[in-house]
Formats: structure tokens, sequence, C-alpha cells
């Protein structure tokens, strides 16, 4: 086993949650160790509806929450300027559904006064021409429609940008490390065992340790022997690597409840289903009949949406509260942090439930509860401390495309991951050659995040920057990515074309549940291509 | 009790709302809406772009049209449409990577295995790109 580490809190857990925790407890002058069993934001954080939203569905149970989460959404846009845009809803109403027009603005004018504190705009209401102007794909058959804003983000570079604040402030942050065990004694818990990404184990003691994983808490805090009672959700949503609409659309569903088509920057997200889960959160798969059920619902107001082509499908389990007789929807997105103190596991602390738009939240209160354990006085500062690359404006992408010889698009989409960092991004790579046309990505990005940023699979680059996430979903980069990627972290020749092989094949896995329904020919050619070089055939 | 309370504070405002319906004489929103976003690159496809749209992003970046006819301005064939064409609300800030030579676009459209119509693909994302 290797050498012992000794801090004053360990968080398990590398989503947005956990993350946050880590960075907030750093900034407080607290020594912290991060551990992620995957990747950071691989789990329920990556699998999210990309948004910071306030919440207007909450509107009609807990006007407290839809506050709070408004104006935690205000911190986080402030904070985190470059991995933010607006995301503007346009919400029809059609004959028979469940809201009249009316209902709908009336709800749209309540959400109207929350909105100022995420620093969004007011609704608008259109009659039926002005909606099908404004966005000539709706159905003709709606009788008018609302508009309602929201802010999308980068789940998985959001995640990031924590964790690199966090290790800029002390922290030491470990992706692809289990926790095997809680090491307990005398009522308390003392510290964790892990396995790291080469396969060694090691253990770090804690005054505290924080269980911050989400849907997995229930199984951490049972390490402890203490427990955490969730009601898992299953959510999935399709992706079509394009922006099909101009505004992101809601719709109602078979069984009346609201779903939502967001058009983010360069890519849409149809979802979500939300149905109680009980089989393994670590093998999550996606059906056709939840693929059918989602299309069925936009297909009402957006009639061509069965001739996009879906590259993939989208995962995760929300770790939502337990609560008896309650339908999915109604359950509250509220959290609770848990002391565990009483259940003989002092020095332990779970954060349970709540939501992506709430994170920061989250990790302030997880945060107040350690520090009053230990006893450590320093005020939480996330809601006003820039995350990396927003401690200033940006320079205008042509003018950083100018000089670093890339074009404007890849200097706009480098500027949304790394904000005024973007330039020393691709300073440190040395290349400023496009790897990912589709996206687009440059190889130097690909380089820094191998070196800096802790990817040490094709998967982790994915999420990292965007690498093959795009239309042909690697066919024309994933080898190359692989090669960027291997040079940097001592792969093999071999090794690099199974890290390739890999991906494909995991992305053929996301992929094949959306394949009834458009874009026969391209799959074939996509997958052709895929085959001819790698002996990929997707019954894997 | 939460549940409640919202349910009442909603009727409340619903009321409120069909009173002021009925006092206030509704005006046009929809250049609202346009002008306020239209610095977010949320503007509005033409009908017959809207309807042509499917077909419009179909490419699956096989890089055939770039060996028939090389570049829109500084971008790429297969990247105009596989890159610039998705993401269109970005386009304000990337004008300058369009502007400039046009190839034989037909030329390019002929060789394309998906048959991607590129020169509609190069007229929209032109004229998204300005401003």
């Amino acid at each position: 086993m290797a050498a012992s580490g000794s801090y004053d809190v360990v968080v398990i857990g590398g989503g947005v949650t956990g993350a946050g925790v880590a960075r907030d407890l750093s900034l407080r002058g607290l020594s912290v160790l991060l551990l992620e069993k995957g990747d950071w934001g691989a789990g329920t954080t990556g699998a999210s509806s990309w948004m910071i939203h306030g919440g207007p569905r909450y509107l009609e149970f807990d006007w407290d929450t839809t506050r709070l989460s408004t104006q935690d959404a205000g911190y986080i846009v402030t904070i985190a300027r470059n991995l933010v845009y607006r995301v503007v809803f346009l919400i029809p109403v059609l004959p028979h559904d469940k809201n009249n027009i009316e209902r709908m603005e009336t709800a749209m004018e309540v959400y109207d006064r929350f909105q100022p504190l995420k620093k969004a705009h007011p609704h608008r209401r259109l009659t039926s021409e002005e909606a099908l102007r404004a966005e000539p794909g709706l159905t003709p058959d709606l009788i008018g429609a609302v508009t309602m804003e929201e802010w999308g983000v980068d789940p998985h570079r959001l995640v990031f940008a924590n964790v690199e604040d966090a290790v800029a402030h002390g922290a030491r942050a470990l992706n692809h490390t289990r926790v095997t065990e809680l090491i307990r004694d005398a009522g308390k818990v003392i510290g964790v065992r892990y396995r790291g990404a080469d396969g060694a184990l090691a253990e770090a003691r804690a005054r505290v340790v924080v269980n911050a994983t989400g849907p997995w808490s229930p199984e951490v805090a049972a390490m402890g022997g203490a427990r955490v009672e969730l009601r898992p959700a299953k959510g999935i949503h399709i992706v079509y690597p394009h922006r099909i609409s101009n505004f992101a659309i809601s719709a109602e569903s078979v069984d009346g409840r609201d779903l939502l088509m967001v058009a983010h920057a360069g890519f849409t997200l149809l979802g979500t289903t939300d149905d109680d889960f009980y089989g393994d959160l670590d093998s999550v798969d996606v059906v056709e009949d939840e693929v059918d059920y989602l299309i069925q619902a936009f297909e009402r107001v957006f009639p061509t949406i069965r001739q996009y082509r879906p590259v993939r499908t989208t995962t995760g389990v929300r770790p939502t509260l337990f609560k008896w007789r309650r339908y999915e929807d109604e359950l509250s997105r509220r959290y609770e942090v848990i002391d565990h103190t009483r259940e003989g596991a002092d020095g332990f602390i779970s954060i349970a439930g709540g939501k992506l738009s709430m994170y920061r939240l989250m990790a302030e209160e997880t945060s107040d509860a350690v520090c009053k354990k230990l006893g450590h006085q320093a005020p939480c500062t996330t809601a006003t401390q820039p995350l990396p690359g927003n401690e200033s404006d940006p320079e205008p992408p042509a003018v950083l495309a100018s000089r670093c010889g890339i074009p404007a698009l890849a200097a706009i989409k480098l500027q949304s991951r790394h904000g005024t960092n973007s330039e020393k991004v691709l300073d440190e790579g040395g290349t400023p050659r496009i790897l990912c046309r589709c996206e687009p990505v440059t190889e130097a990005e690909l380089v820094y995040a191998a070196r800096h940023e802790q990817v040490r699979t094709l998967a982790d680059a994915f999420r990292r920057v965007g690498v093959a996430a795009g239309p042909c979903a690697g066919a024309a980069c994933i080898l190359r990515a692989a090669e960027v990627v291997g040079t940097e972290l001592g792969w093999s020749a071999s090794q690099r074309f199974e890290a390739a092989r890999e991906f494909v094949r995991g992305a053929w896995l996301g992929r094949a549940p959306v394949l009834g329904h458009a874009g026969w020919a391209q799959e074939e050619l996509a997958q052709g291509s895929m085959r001819g070089l790698m002996r990929v055939d997707g019954t894997h | 009790m939460a549940r409640t309370d919202s349910l009442a504070k909603l009727a409340l405002a619903y009321g409120v709302h069909l009173a002021r319906r009925r006092l206030r004489r509704p005006r046009s929103q929809l250049s609202d809406l346009l002008d306020t976003y239209a610095s977010d690159g949320i503007r509005e496809l033409e009908p017959s772009e809207r309807e042509r749209h499917p077909r419009l992003v179909t490419c699956i970046n096989c890089g055939l049209c770039a060996l028939a006819a090389g570049r829109v301005g500084k971008a790429r064939l297969p990247d105009l449409a596989s890159s610039y064409m998705r993401l269109y609300a970005r386009l304000g800030d990337a004008s300058s990577d369009v502007a400039g030579d046009t190839p034989d676009l037909v030329a390019a459209s002929a060789v394309c295995p998906v048959g991607l119509p590129l020169d509609e693909v190069a007229a929209v994302v032109r004229r998204l790109a300005i401003r």
C-alpha cells in the first residue's frame, strides 16, 4: 500500500457538487483530497440537460426552491461567464394542452419576478403567426406561445473549472480513483482507502470525510455504517449534433409531462425522461421505447424532428431525496446535508439530492457543516470568486484567431472552454492545427488537456475539450486524437489503437437506441469508415 | 403547506393576469424578442431555409468535397457544412472565416455521398455570419 496522506477533508465524488465542495473548502484554507472513481463530471452531472435554470416548474410546489435556484444561478453565471450562454425557450401552446395560454403566461409573469436574480430577461408572449415567424419549424396548429430565458452551460467544463481552482488553492484531486473502504475508529470515520488509476492501493486520513457521490451516496454511506435514503430516477436525452431550432422548445408528453428540446451552441438535447431506477448505477442503458416517447412528444410541436439524425443518447440517474407515493416528476429537487454522527459515524457528512443549478449553494452549505465540525472560521467566497479564465473580459475571438493562426470559430469555441486562458492553452500545445473539425478543436488544446487537465482516456478528452462530439462522432478525428493523447501519456502504438477502439465501441452503445429514427445512410457511411479503419463492427 | 401556499399565490396571479388582459390592448412583442436576443446569435432562419434545414445538416465530414473544391473564404468546405452550419448562433463573431472566394460548390455537391447542397449551406452560413 502506498504511503498515507493526511488532510483536513477528503471529498468523495467528482461531480459538480463534490468539485464545488473541494473548491469551497480549499478557498477557505483547508487541505482537501478530492477522489472520483471515473472522470470528472462523468456521472449525473454530465448527463444533465446542460442548463443552469431557475426551475419555473417548482412554482407549483415551492416558490422558495425557485428563489434559491435562480439566486444561485445568478452567482454561477457571474463566476463562470465563459461557460454560460443564454438559452431562450419558446413554449408553444396547442389545443388540448393541460395549460392554456393564459395560465402559461401567468406562470411566466410570476417567474419574471425571479429572473433578475439570474440576469435574465422577462418573458414575451407571441401570437401563433409571430411564433411561426420566430420558429418556422413549429406546427401551424399552435394557439400562441410564451418565451422564457435560462442559461446553458457545459457541465463537464464547469466541473473541471471547480477542480482546477481547488487544485490552484492547494487541493489534491485524483480521477479514476475508486474509494474501496472508509477507515473507522471508535464511532468515527477517520479516512479512506482507495485504488488509484494505476491500480495501486493507498489510504488518506482526514478529520472529515464528505460523501458527494450523487446516486451512489447510499452505497458510500453504507461503507461508513450510515444511511442515505434516495429515490433514484433515470433520465435520458437524445443528442442531435446540430442546432435544430433557433429557440429551445418545450412540449407536452403523452402522459402530460413537460419535455424540453434545448438548443445549445452546436447541438440539441431532447429530453428528458424521469423514471424510478432500481438497476446497476454503473450500467444504465437507454431503451428504444424511451427514445420513442421523447420523439413522439416533439413531433407534435416540431413535425420535422424525425428528419434529423441523432448522434447519440445520454443517460444518468438523479439522486432525488426519498419520498413515498409521489409521482416521479413531483419529487422535490431539494437537497439535504446529513451529519452521520448520530449513526455512529462522526466526521462523516453526506450531501444528497439537489440539482446542477444549485450546486454552488449545496457546496457552500456542506462546507459550512464541515467548517463547523472542524471549528474552522472562514467565510464562503465562491459566489463572487471567478472560476479560472473568468478573471477579466476575453479579447474578441477574431483578434485571438488572427494572432494565433486559427479560424475565428475555433477561437470562439476555445474561449468558451478556457476564457482568458485560451492563448496560454494554444502556446502550450505549440500547434494551431485543427484536430476535430466538427467542433472545432485544436491539437494544442488536446495536448494541454492531456498535460494539465487529467485526461487519461479518449472519453476524458471528449468531456474536457469536446473532441468527437460532432456529427462524425469521431470518424474523422479519433485516431489522430489517440496519437496526440498517446504521445503525451506514453502509450504504445497498440495502446493508442485500443484506446480509439474503446472510444468508438462506447460511442456505438450510446448511438444504437436512436438509429431507427433517421439518417441510416449517413450512419452507415460513418460506421463504414470506422469498420474499415478499426475493425469495429458494433456488435460488442 | 408550501404546495398549498404556492397554488394559492398562483391562483391570485392568474386572476390579476386575466384582469390585466381585459384592461390592456395587447401589442406585438416579436420585434422586442428578436432585438433582445440578436446579440446572442438567436436569429430566425428564413422559412425556406427552415424547410430545407434537415437536408443542410447531414454532413458526415468525409472530406470528399474538399478534394473537389477547397474552401469558402478561409473555411474548408467540409468544415462549412459540419461545423459552421451547426454553430450558426455563433457565426457573427466568425464572419472573417467565410469572407472571400467561393469555389465551384455545385461540383463539390456532386461528389458528396449524402447529397448535401453545399451552395445552399454556404448561402445560409454567409447570411448568418453578417451581424
